[in-house]
């Protein structure tokens, strides 16, 4: 056996994984860290003078440093606080949906039948789509005027008159839930999935021994054995839902009135409607706080579970 | 890695006869829901708006036609016609902002998949977490620097700030999936590429890496499918016409209100295909690296 031994292990996987850090470092790291200085600046973005970094030709302006007066400011304003609570509902419901639905099509698709290989194929076409075009779909079906669900109800004589899906708030804010939800649940199928497919064959052939029927096997056994997925989807759902901007913006633009702005749908729009990029980073830099506690949840909760040397 | 076979859960004798009629009424149920939504796109793309407004209501189109999918074309003339002109340019930008963050991302991406599968190494564990976070972080925090900083460079406007900016949250998840699908390949196949005189790049280039095809597939279908769909990031960064990608282009037709629906629906449905098309094909693969990638950390 040869013994060349140049470079210790640690010093090869470095190398091996240095250019992908760096460049996370240079497209992550480093926007990261700018925008957390800008939300404690006064942002003009038409002013050219002024405190700056330069590099060569390149030069990043700096703005003057106002301490925590953007996040005081932000803070302040009731329509955060208002953009908080509808985002603490919409994920909560969201979750919810994605995760029940999420299930059961597992459920359905771990069953044995005809077709079953093109049903799984099929459950990937909400989620390779973009959504933007998820959003124009649903409106081609929840539109008032050329929906084909208002049609649908309207000639089996169910409503008299067309529903407006999104003339009213509340009924906007749920439209926008189970939309994405459409679009999401289906890669919770896959992870249900995937665990339904790992679980013991034996452990289901002892149950069915005790004379457990087909709801008890899915509580005593199933179920328990899911439970690592479920924390799973929980989070990643939890996490998507904090995220969601491109759906509201092709179905309600955050409204009627501000009645479907979400945290992000207000970062997004303080930052690039009205260009206030100090209060639109610190508004976004609240949700980026929120994120990276999931994250210590999803390593805590849910990689631990899973490797148990962590 | 072929997926296990066998079914669990229950129901895989002989059912009663009441059982089996709710499990078809399920599957049917299951099938309209992820199917009739996206059916319907395709269906009013090839109909003519007056006749989706009509009422009463046909699920079969009256009359059928190619027309909306001529406009969006530029083959006839018609009152929108710039908007609908930007269409094929801005699949053309899609494409090739999609090809080159894959290829960046299986370069850099896998080789660092492969050292978090293989080698123990200081800072380890603490530059893993580190990538977790930036999976879930939100990628329009980073917009606003992305803003300054290209405007500065002159990249504003550019594919090439796109393909910057959509490393951010590409690159992470290939790790990730990557480091999920090396995982799943026996140590040994490198141990015996290095007995035999491989250092260890050459048993990662020669030896792994021409075996690894389906993380390959999955882990550069995902990124194209990530970049193809995306949204907002291009929406702020690529603003003059012609600059931007093709979902901008579509929900800028789909704020004109003097554009048909139907006339939308094919830009949808034309814009969609590509990556549902790649997802169906190379699903067995993505769905694996995928659910690897989620499960393991």
């Amino acid at each position: 056996m040869k013994t060349r031994r140049a470079l210790s292990e640690s010093a090869v996987a470095w190398l091996f994984v240095a250019p992908a850090l760096l460049a996370i470092g240079l497209v992550v790291a480093f926007p990261l860290v700018y925008s957390l200085w800008l939300s404690f600046t006064d942002v003009n973005l038409l002013r050219a003078t002024g405190p700056a970094v330069e590099l060569g030709a390149l030069r990043v302006p700096l703005f003057r440093w106002i301490g925590a007066r953007n996040y005081t400011q932000v803070l302040a304003d009731p329509l955060y606080w208002d953009s908080l609570w509808r985002t603490l509902y919409f994920v909560g419901a969201f979750v919810a949906e994605a995760t029940v639905v999420g299930f059961a099509m597992a459920l359905v698709l771990n069953e044995r039948f005809p077709g079953r290989p093109l049903l799984r194929s099929l459950l990937l076409v909400p989620w390779s789509l973009s959504r933007i075009v998820v959003g124009l779909l649903w409106v081609g079906i929840l539109d008032f005027e050329f929906g084909a669900l208002n049609g649908l109800l309207l000639r089996a004589g169910l409503v008299d008159s067309a529903i407006a899906f999104f003339k009213e708030g509340w009924s906007a804010l749920n439209v926008l839930v189970s939309v994405y939800m459409w679009n999401q649940a289906p890669f919770a199928t896959l992870l249900f999935l995937a665990g339904m497919q790992s679980i013991s064959d034996d452990l289901y052939a002892a149950a069915e021994v005790d004379g457990a029927g087909y709801w008890r096997r899915l509580w005593y056994v199933t179920l328990p054995a899911l439970r690592p997925i479920v924390f799973l989807v929980l989070v990643l759902a939890t996490v998507n839902g904090f995220l969601m901007l491109d759906l509201i913006y092709v179905l309600t633009m955050g409204g009627p009135g501000y009645d479907t702005t979400t945290i992000s749908w207000h970062g997004f729009k303080t930052s690039f409607t009205f260009f206030k990029f100090g209060p639109g980073t610190a508004i976004l830099y609240t949700l980026t706080a929120l994120c990276l506690l999931m994250t210590v949840v999803y390593h805590r909760l849910v990689l631990a579970r899973f490797e148990p040397e962590g | 890695m072929a997926a296990r076979g066998g079914y669990r859960g229950g129901g895989y004798r002989r059912r009663p006869v009441g059982s089996r009629v709710v499990l078809y009424a399920t599957i049917t149920a299951v099938a309209l829901w992820l199917v009739a939504p996206f059916a319907w796109l395709f269906v009013t793309s090839i109909s003519y708006q007056k006749n989706l407004l009509a009422r009463p209501f046909h699920l079969l189109p009256p009359e059928v036609t190619l027309d909306n999918y001529r406009m969006i074309l530029g083959l006839v003339r018609f009152h929108a016609e710039g908007q609908a002109a930007r269409m094929l340019a801005s699949m053309w930008n899609s494409l090739m902002v999609g090809l080159v963050v894959t290829a960046v991302n299986l370069v850099v991406g896998t080789t660092a998949g492969y050292a978090y599968a293989r080698f123990r190494f200081a800072g380890k564990t603490l530059s893993l977490f580190a990538l977790l976070f930036t999976r879930m972080l939100p990628t329009i925090v980073l917009v606003p620097a992305f803003f300054l900083v290209f405007r500065a460079l002159g990249l504003q406007n550019t594919l090439t700030g796109l393909v910057i900016a959509y490393c951010s949250f590409t690159l992470p998840f290939t790790v990730w999936i990557m480091k999920a699908y090396f995982e799943t390949i026996p140590g040994d196949l490198d141990k015996s590429a290095l007995v035999d005189g491989c250092n260890r790049f050459q048993a990662y280039w020669r030896v792994v890496l021409p075996v690894s095809g389906p993380g390959l597939v999955a882990g550069g279908a995902f990124t194209f499918m990530l970049c193809w769909n995306e949204f907002v990031v291009a929406q702020i960064l690529n603003t003059r016409p012609g600059t931007t990608t093709l979902p901008p282009v579509i929900a800028g037709m789909n704020g004109q209100i003097n554009i048909d629906y139907s006339v939308i629906a094919a830009s949808g449905f034309l814009g969609a295909l590509p990556a549902v098309i790649l997802v169906l094909v190379f699903q067995k693969y993505m769905v694996q690296g995928l659910t690897a990638g989620s499960v393991k950390g």
